[in-house]
């Protein structure tokens, strides 16, 4: 199901969390399981399930990448790993040399220099979401530049969970 | 007062009930209140211990325990650090005085000789004895709430309501200890804002991070460790003892002398949270009594390492929940291992502010649950508990790697789907194994189901497309459906995973337990289904009292000939299923009507708070209305 209708809210790649957080909220008071405790079978079976994609909606437009894969997916396009264009050679370029650098941080376990690095790649998200949300304003936009940033985040967000999981292992 | 204890009408009351791994509480609301109920000990805490006679008879709490030191194998406690558990589970080995059955049985059994009861029995043992204690003070029990460390899996999430169902309780929810305790703190102060559970039991460790937002408590994150607590700080003591006393080798440690170090040490730690030295006396290797001295200050660090565990899970959870320390607006202290002043100490310098423990941290779980049952059991919507996911969810691949599916975390209920396609010509069948934690290796993952997804087509490789949805429930608890896409053949799978006990097994058990045999068991699922009948007949005048105008003519005229039938076998069938298949029916004729209440509900929901302009918002619910006009019948 399309996450925009199941919240309820225009689809746009900028999104006011705190309004998709009370939306997400209302909709949950109307279908919790708990609020069907006294039903019958078939009643709490149907409001589980609506509950489920309200709750999977909301999972999916907090996190920019997938709600820019329901964008595309609302204007036809396909999307999702394998469907993106390969990337620049700049941009493997940067990958390699922060990885190197996460590598290092794990041998030295450097605290200071696992945050500077996180907050960097932090950065670099926060740059590639200022650029879809532009992207995906223009009334004419360009799918394959899209994809290419989608690609981008993938990767950011798969390097911070690693951060993460060294930060989790050092300290 | 007195009336109402010998109407034998008297209308059901709900139950919370904390199944500690030291203690067990059972508490109900009254006059609005949590109040705990007096155990068969007099008191509100029952000792979780068993001990099962040598002649069959089964003691609960405190009289049990009396049999640790002399009985120690026959006498079961901290039942609960082995509940989901298998026989070649690492917890199964550690420092304890029991037995177990040998083998690679999915649960565990403790051998008795004579008896060889599983951690899902032991536990019943516990639940009944609560449940008569409840039943003397309350006369007409309705359904449980049974809390569950956050941090508990799957396969322990299915041993609880296992226990419960064989206790003969009616389980209407497993609740997180932590949200439990944030409930009861709550409602007591009316205070939104964020707030950290530090929840440090017997045996289980959880910290919980949640907004409490009018009404709406929404879990963050969780996290913690369902092997860590006050038992382990027994052990530290209990290992030194058993040195003194000249008991180094491990065929001198004998499960009475095990169990006497335990409980002496037990008795050590509880006394050095008053005084910074304690003596205790034992009994010495040989004969003779020594003195053994427990200075607070050494204790302290025999426990840093437990507590530097705890505070790792602490530092993710507030990672995972993307919140810094500082934003907390209060740290909730639950758990009677939080009453050693250095566990407090270290939770204060960790979260950088003084804790709150001025509900007792023994009973706010139980209060907590007693709160959730009463709002279920008045169909109330003052409150709204959206908890996570405690530990990701993933299927082993190919390579012995793990596809994760649901990640930690994620607001429950929740789905997802995976599509699986065959890798050979005129494949019929897959093997899907599905795995619970966070490491990257399957066999380093909690198994909790493995299954055959039969009935393909023969087709191709590559051309069959098998669909499998997990759903995850509100208790948490993984429901595994598979559908065969291309031949439009909706084959669906109900899966049940394998440690979990089936409804049949369930049953005998009952059976089992019962004194009376065959007949009471009858009268109790008549009495059950009677229950049920009436809460269905009371739910549905409730849908008529809003949403009348929703229904046809036809459509009302036939919901109303089922619920008489529906009032007409409660009142007077004699046999559960005929009660069973009037609701039933009533289930089949209210269907459509749901549908069309519950897609009213979601459009005042989205409709209710002002999103922008007005027509926007018009847009939107139309927009719904038609996606859910296709869709809305996909339950069928």
């Amino acid at each position: 199901m399309d996450p925009f209708e199941a919240l309820g809210v225009e689809p746009a790649f900028s999104l006011d969390l705190g309004l998709l957080e009370q939306r997400h909220r209302d909709l949950s008071r109307a279908l919790h399981p708990d609020r069907h405790a006294s039903s019958g079978v078939a009643e709490r079976r149907m409001a589980l399930g609506r509950a489920i994609e309200v709750n999977e909606a909301f999972r999916t437009l907090k996190d920019p990448v997938r709600r820019a894969e329901a964008l595309l997916a609302r204007r036809g396009v396909a999307s999702g790993e394998g469907k993106e264009p390969a990337a620049s050679p700049a941009f493997l370029l940067e990958v390699m040399e922060r990885r190197e650098a996460l590598a290092e941080v794990r041998q030295s376990k450097d605290q200071a220099a696992l945050a500077r690095l996180i907050g960097e790649v932090g950065g670099e998200v926060a740059r590639s979401e200022r650029t879809l949300t532009e992207q995906f304003a223009r009334a004419a936009h360009e799918s394959a530049e899209i994809l290419k940033h989608i690609a981008e985040l993938r990767y950011y967000r798969r390097f911070l969970e690693e951060a993460a999981s060294i930060s989790d292992e050092l300290f | 007062m007195l009336l109402d204890i010998f109407d034998p009408k008297a209308p059901p009351q709900a139950i919370g009930i904390d199944l500690g791994t030291t203690n067990s509480i059972v508490a109900h609301v009254r006059d609005g209140r949590p109040v705990p109920l007096t155990t068969c000990d007099g008191t509100p805490l029952l000792p979780s211990v068993v001990h099962y006679g040598v002649e069959g008879s089964v003691l609960v709490g405190r009289t049990a325990a009396a049999y640790a030191t002399r009985e120690p194998e026959r006498t079961i406690a901290s039942v609960k650090r082995f509940m989901g558990r298998a026989a070649g589970d690492v917890e199964t080995k550690r420092l304890g005085a029991y037995k177990f059955v040998p083998g690679d049985d999915a649960v565990v059994r403790f051998d008795l000789g004579n008896l060889r009861p599983s951690a899902v029995e032991v536990s019943a043992e516990i639940l009944k004895s609560l449940k008569q204690s409840a039943l003397d003070q309350l006369t007409h029990v309705g359904g449980a709430v049974i809390t569950v460390p956050a941090y508990f899996d799957d396969a322990q999430r299915q041993a609880t309501r296992d226990a419960g169902r064989v206790a003969g309780l009616e389980v209407l929810r497993l609740l997180n200890e932590p949200t439990a305790a944030a409930l009861a703190y709550g409602l007591d102060k009316r205070q939104n804002g964020l707030f950290a559970v530090y929840d440090l039991g017997g045996g289980t460790f959880d910290v919980t991070i949640l907004r409490l937002d009018d009404g709406v408590f929404q879990v963050k994150s969780t996290g913690g460790d369902s092997a860590l607590g006050g038992d382990d700080m027994d052990r530290e003591i209990a290992e030194r003892m058993l040195t003194a006393m000249g008991a180094n080798e491990p065929r001198l440690r004998t499960p009475e002398v095990v169990s006497i170090a335990l409980e002496a040490a037990r008795h050590a730690k509880h006394a050095s949270t008053e005084a910074a030295e304690v003596n205790i006396e034992l009994p010495k290797r040989g004969g003779g009594e020594l003195r053994f001295v427990l200075r607070r200050g050494d204790f302290e660090d025999w426990i840093q390492p437990l507590l530097e565990r705890t505070g790792k899970s602490c530092r993710r959870a507030l990672r995972d929940a993307e919140v810094e320390a500082s934003a907390l607006d209060g740290v909730i202290l639950v758990g009677g291992s939080t009453r050693v002043p250095r566990v407090r100490a270290f939770v204060q310098e960790l979260f950088g502010k003084a804790p709150l423990a001025d509900i007792d941290p023994d009973l706010v779980v139980a209060y907590g649950a007693a709160i959730q049952a009463d709002l279920l059991a008045r169909d109330s919507d003052e409150v709204l508990l959206l908890d996570v996911l405690p530990l990701s969810l993933g299927i082993e691949t190919m390579g012995g790697g793990v596809d994760k599916i649901l990640p930690r975390n994620t607001t429950i209920p929740a789905g997802a789907q995976a599509t699986f396609t065959t890798y050979a010509d005129n494949q019929t069948g897959f093997d899907l194994h599905v795995v619970q934690g966070e490491r990257e290796i399957a066999s380093d993952c909690r198994s909790l189901a493995r299954f055959k997804l039969g009935g393909i087509p023969p087709l191709p490789a590559g051309v069959a497309r098998l669909e499998v949805s997990f759903d995850v429930d509100e208790n948490s608890l993984l429901h595994v459906k598979a559908v065969e896409l291309t031949t439009g053949i909706t084959q669906s799978v109900e899966v049940k995973p394998s440690y979990g006990l089936t409804d049949e097994q369930v049953e005998q058990m009952l059976t089992e337990a019962l004194d009376h045999g065959e007949s009471d068991f009858e009268l109790r699922r008549l009495r059950d289904a009677q229950v049920e009948a009436t809460r269905i007949l009371l739910a549905t005048e409730k849908a008529f009292a809003s949403d009348a105008d929703l229904l046809e003519d036809a459509e009302r005229a036939r919901i109303e000939r089922a619920l008489l039938a529906v009032r007409q076998a409660a009142s007077s069938a004699s046999q559960a299923a005929s009660i069973q298949s009037a609701v039933s029916a009533l289930d089949d004729a209210t269907h459509g009507w749901a549908g069309r209440r519950m897609n009213r509900a979601i459009q005042s929901a989205i409709a209710g708070k002002n999103l922008g302009a007005v027509e926007r918002s018009v847009a939107h619910a139309a927009g719904v209305e038609a996606h859910l006009a296709k869709h809305g019948d996909h339950e069928r």
